[in-house]
């Protein structure tokens, strides 16, 4: 693959495998995630998802999650243009839930903020990871940046997001969302699916059974098709997300992904919980 | 009524007499209760309907007929309670808006009474014959034979009356389910009774019916709930010995002891307000009131709360909820699920179409579902939203609380952020069918029941609405309705304590439920619901 002249960015939010970010030259800089004293990154290398999962029941405070620095930013973005790159197109969660954006801003303007464009994904997890993949084939294909932006637009049209949140302990614990939690109710338990749309995490259906909560994903998923993209999205739940893709393999694409979702989310939802990103393939039209 | 035709005056006294008599015999149409559950509050349903029409032209002294039903008619609509009472209304509104002109005349009253048949009949979705429906109807459609046609009032309402009577005794034969109970409708025999009063009609029940009732109500008399009522009645020139026998119409353990100038009155009712009512109407004063809650988990009873306006949680929402619930943890459950006004009530004591006015007066003019969470609710609940314009208040009929619960989660589901209100009600309906409900409660009296042997006291377990075992122990009632369950894709039991049983008692069901039932997790909430031990969800 040649270096275009646009390159794309963004953070580990995103969520997107590494393979596929290394075949499209894919820059990630890492959020951070905090246990204890301790600040590690969501590199794919410090921090092993499957034992942060894991341990997170275990852990005696409830790990909280943390933006890059504006200096991690602008050295991030410095050895990008040191590659040759005219222009960084960095593609980030959004900008209501987390100080990322900012700190991208601030190392931007450090490094001469008019070669850098930044875009609010308005999602999270694949959901981002759906726009910067876009992106990267548009880009590797020598689009200019006008036509990427408005591809990254159209596919953010034609995404969903959606998950079974297995026990509301730790968005409760973690009080980012008191909105969301306060729509949901306390009393009984409650396996709530929430989606994400517009930089909004709103729950969109009340289960108490996880029988019912997956036929309701399965209904919610089935009704994006058809369907160019999908990824699976658990968080210490592989056999959860395999058990769900049986369910819909007639719907599924063959490249179906399964992701384990990035601890910087999970610390706020907890282990157990499956979802679904999805990308309609009318995004082209 | 012994003219041929009537006026506004003539028609108020009927109108009086007719809840009098009812009000004599509130406990004797109370008993006729069908299920051995405690919800038999036919009487006091109807009672409540009639007295706040009654209050409506109380104070009017208007000879126009046609204005006098019309009021009463209001006052029934607004009061409407339980199923009964709204029928009631509806008949009533059917003879007001039958009845233009200032004058009743035969065949006025022919026409009026034709159309009060006629507007019940059509304020139900499935009408069901051997209830007070076929009673008006029988009633109605004998002033249509000749010899009847062309008669004076009095004789036409005489006419009536008897076939209403005749009608009231065939209605075991048209619905099985009294004839199991062997009794006659309860609704039935309230209209009956309204009817003898306006009639002037003071002779006593019938042999067979008066028996009746007196047997079940032998087996029913100290049951477990219900007031202490007493006080003290003061006047010039009281009739002990009527207030006796009025009294002892309305509840039991009656003793009523005392002279001319002071009356002591002690009485067990489940309406407190009857006995009072009555001693005020007879033009007594009333002293040294004491009412007393007979069972500490009682505590809201009857004597009803105005709807409460829940916070709303969300101003953006789309659509509010008013539900009836009984019990603070049942409230705090539907609060805490969003619902944004909740009505105190559930069986027992019914809330009024008006109670449901009220609620939704108090909240932003939005679409609104209304959970009534009880057969006996339903009725009451659709009227008053038939009474608020166009389609904005439309009802869920839910026929428990745990049928509410279920609704009220799947309340606000919906992907898109602009469902519609069909939409909305689809999707809350289908998910109070998907739970299955067990009512564990005691059994009013002795009965036999799907061939069951149900004693009084037993527990009885109903899944879904029917009675599926009993037995002295409390667990083993609860066991045998899991027994009917098929089990295959249940995960879920939710148990809500209350009846005066404690978070422990739960605890303890749970224990002996789970050994035959491993795959099931359990969930124990504070329900605080009086009548039911508990109420248990599974899904």
């Amino acid at each position: 693959m040649t270096s275009s002249r646009i390159r794309i960015a963004a953070d580990s939010v995103c969520d997107l495998p590494a393979d596929i970010a290394g075949r499209l030259n894919i820059h990630i800089i890492p959020t951070y995630v905090n246990i204890g004293r301790e600040s590690i990154p969501d590199d794919g290398v410090s921090l092993d998802r499957e034992r942060f999962y894991h341990e997170l029941p275990h852990m005696k405070a409830q790990p909280t999650t943390a933006a890059p620095s504006p200096g991690d930013a602008a050295a991030f973005y410095q050895s990008i243009l040191a590659d040759g790159v005219d222009h960084i197109l960095s593609i980030h969660v959004p900008e209501k839930l987390s100080g990322t954006l900012n700190a991208m801003r601030l190392g931007a303007e450090a490094v001469g903020g008019d070669r850098v464009t930044l875009v609010d994904s308005q999602q999270l997890t694949f959901g981002i990871g759906l726009q910067v993949w876009a992106a990267a084939e548009l880009a590797a294909g020598g689009f200019g940046l006008e036509a990427v932006l408005d591809a990254i637009e159209r596919v953010r049209r034609h995404t969903s997001v959606y998950a079974i949140i297995d026990t509301m302990e730790y968005l409760r614990r973690s009080g980012r969302v008191n909105a969301l939690t306060a729509s949901i109710g306390s009393l009984l338990k409650i396996r709530p699916i929430v989606s994400v749309r517009d930089a909004e995490v709103s729950a969109i259906s009340r289960q108490r059974t996880w029988a019912r909560a997956e036929q309701r994903l399965r209904a919610l998923t089935l009704a994006q098709s058809p369907l160019e993209r999908l990824a699976l999205l658990h968080t210490a739940n592989m056999a959860g997300a395999k058990k769900f893709l049986d369910s819909i393999r007639d719907s599924a694409p063959s490249d179906t992904l399964f992701i384990e979702a990035t601890p910087t989310l999970g610390a706020h939802i907890g282990p157990g919980s499956i979802g679904v990103a999805t990308l309609n393939a009318d995004w082209r039209l | 009524m012994a003219t041929s035709s009537i006026d506004g005056r003539r028609l108020k006294r009927g109108f009086h007499a007719g809840v009098d008599r009812l009000s004599q015999h509130v406990e004797l149409v109370n008993q006729l209760n069908v299920f051995p559950v405690p919800d038999g509050d036919t009487g006091i349903n109807m009672y409540h309907t009639l007295r706040r029409a009654y209050e409506e032209i109380a104070e009017d002294d208007s000879a126009d007929a046609g204005l006098i039903a019309a009021r009463f008619a209001h006052g029934a609509l607004m009061g409407a309670r339980g199923n009964s009472g709204t029928i009631l209304s509806q008949l009533l509104k059917g003879f007001a808006d039958g009845l233009r002109g200032p004058t009743l005349t035969p065949s006025l009253f022919r026409r009026a009474c034709q159309a009060a048949v006629k507007q019940a009949y059509r304020s139900l979705t499935a009408p069901t014959e051997g209830t007070m429906l076929t009673v008006a109807r029988e009633a109605v459609e004998c002033l249509g034979q000749a010899d009847v046609c062309g008669a004076a009032l009095k004789d036409m309402l005489e006419a009536m009356t008897a076939a209403a009577l005749a009608s009231l005794e065939n209605t075991p034969n048209l619905l099985p389910i009294l004839k199991e109970a062997g009794v006659v409708d309860a609704g039935g025999m309230g209209l009956v009774c309204f009817l003898q009063g306006m009639l002037g009609d003071q002779s006593a029940m019938p042999p067979g019916l008066a028996e009746h009732a007196r047997e079940i109500r032998g087996v029913a008399a100290g049951g477990a709930y219900g007031y202490d009522v007493q006080f003290l009645m003061i006047g010039e020139d009281l009739d002990i010995a009527r207030a006796r026998q009025d009294l002892e119409a309305m509840g039991w353990s009656v003793i009523v002891v005392g002279d001319r100038r002071t009356i002591k009155v002690h009485i067990h009712v489940n309406n407190p307000a009857l006995p009072l009512d009555y001693a005020l109407k007879t033009g007594a004063a009333l002293d040294d009131v004491v009412v007393e809650n007979m069972d500490m988990q009682y505590q809201r009873g009857l004597v009803r709360q105005r709807a409460r306006a829940a916070t709303p949680t969300s101003d953006s929402a789309e659509f509010s909820v008013v539900a009836v619930v009984e019990g603070d943890g049942m409230q705090a459950v539907f609060r805490d699920l969003n619902c944004e006004a909740i009505i105190n009530g559930g069986a027992g004591h019914n809330p009024s179409t008006e109670d449901f006015l009220v609620a939704i007066q108090q909240l932003p003019s939005r679409p609104i579902v209304i959970l009534p969470n009880d057969r006996n609710i339903v009725l009451a609940a659709q009227q008053a939203a038939d009474m608020i314009e166009g389609e904005r208040v439309r009802v869920l009929p839910t026929e428990s609380v745990l049928q509410g619960i279920s609704a009220m989660l799947a309340f606000g589901d919906a992907p898109d952020a602009k469902a519609d209100l069909d939409a909305t009600i689809e999707q809350m309906s289908a998910a109070s069918a998907a739970t299955i409900s067990i009512e564990i409660t005691r059994a009013t009296r002795d009965s036999t029941y799907g061939g069951l042997q149900i004693k009084r006291n037993d527990f009885i377990a109903l899944v879904d609405g029917e009675i599926r075992s009993a037995s002295a122990d409390i667990d083993i009632a609860a066991l045998g309705a899991f027994a009917e369950l098929d089990l295959q894709d249940l995960e879920l039991a939710t148990i809500y304590f209350g009846g005066g049983y404690t978070e422990r008692a739960a605890a303890e069901l749970v224990e002996r439920l789970k050994a035959p039932l491993m795959e099931l997790e359990f969930e124990i909430i504070f329900g605080g619901q009086s009548l039911y031990p508990f109420l248990i969800s599974v899904e």
